[in-house]
């Protein structure tokens, strides 16, 4: 399958300022796409190249919204706790209250078993 | 009771979740309910992804990373469904990427049209076929930026392909120059 160049990263890294064009793999993707649906059709070739920079865009702005979090707490190490406040605190991010409060309730109730 | 394989090509799947019959990994009918496990994104990436985007010292926690993880697979869940209802509308069989672009849009992430719009592009660009040879004169559909921007990225390419070998010398001069570039002397 024809890669493309590594220098051409380079030049494509210049809107995001991040080298490698897909990082993630396009046939996890697709298979993401099609389970998350029974309704889902056929997808063109280049839909995952698309969702491929979604996700990373996505997650940049997750984990720079988290990382705030984090330096206002004054710390160095970005916890679970503050992906789920910048989930929280984010209209966009609605769709992920349920999943992050799902694993904050399954944290505290391994902790009440351990009690 | 024999088990039907699923109707794609089946795929050996990393994650030690998946149940294994006959090297085939079973659809999860049976793992029901657990859908973040079902397929998700390599983590060695995700991880590195992450990490390109804060400050080196920072430490991201294990659970932190899967969090993440987690909610990129559900975004992706979310603009799929999404997406699909926009091919749905239009009536199309096919999602393509002007649907995805749409339900980004729709549900809120429009800030990043703009630049997952420039990254297909670019792809497109990419993977034209890309063996141009002696097109440089007369091009007059191309603006000379667009056509400084090919050749530059043409020159990459090239120089991509002699890696590890002999480096192609740089060639500024845009006047056509035949098939390929002129390559280092091995005369003995």
């Amino acid at each position: 399958m024809k890669r493309p160049g590594t220098y051409s990263g380079i030049l494509s890294g210049g809107i995001s300022g991040r080298t490698g064009p897909h990082l993630l793999p396009l046939a996890r993707i697709k298979k993401i796409m099609k389970k998350s649906n029974d309704d889902v059709k056929m997808i063109t070739g280049e839909a995952p190249i698309v969702f491929s920079k979604a996700c990373e865009l996505f997650i940049e702005e997750i984990t720079k919204r988290a990382w705030n979090i984090t330096l206002q707490g004054k710390r160095r190490t970005l916890c679970k706790e503050d992906v789920a406040s910048a989930v929280i605190t984010t209209d966009i991010f609605d769709f992920l209250v349920n999943l992050v409060s799902d694993s904050a309730k399954s944290e505290e109730s391994q902790l009440t078993t351990k009690a | 009771m024999d088990h039907e394989p699923p109707p794609e090509t089946p795929t050996i799947c990393c994650r030690s979740n998946f149940v294994f019959i006959d090297r085939v990994a079973m659809e999860p009918m049976d793992i029901v309910g657990r859908t973040k496990e079902d397929a998700s994104l390599p983590k060695a990436t995700m991880t590195k992804i992450i990490k390109e985007m804060l400050p080196p010292d920072v430490r991201v926690a294990r659970d932190a990373q899967d969090l993440i993880i987690e909610c990129c697979v559900e975004f992706i869940n979310l603009i799929s469904s999404e997406s699909n209802e926009v091919c749905n509308k239009e009536e199309k069989r096919t999602i393509a990427p002007e649907h995805v672009l749409k339900a980004l849009q729709d549900l809120g992430f429009g800030e990043y049209v703009e630049e997952v719009y420039a990254a297909y592009e670019q792809h497109k660009l990419e993977t034209v076929d890309t063996v141009k040879t002696g097109k440089w004169s007369n091009v007059a559909e191309m603006t000379e930026e667009q056509a400084l921007a090919e050749q530059q990225r043409m020159f990459a390419e090239a120089r991509a392909r002699m890696n590890g070998g002999a480096t192609v010398p740089k060639q500024p001069d845009p006047e056509p120059q035949g098939p390929q570039p002129p390559q280092p002397s091995l005369n003995t």
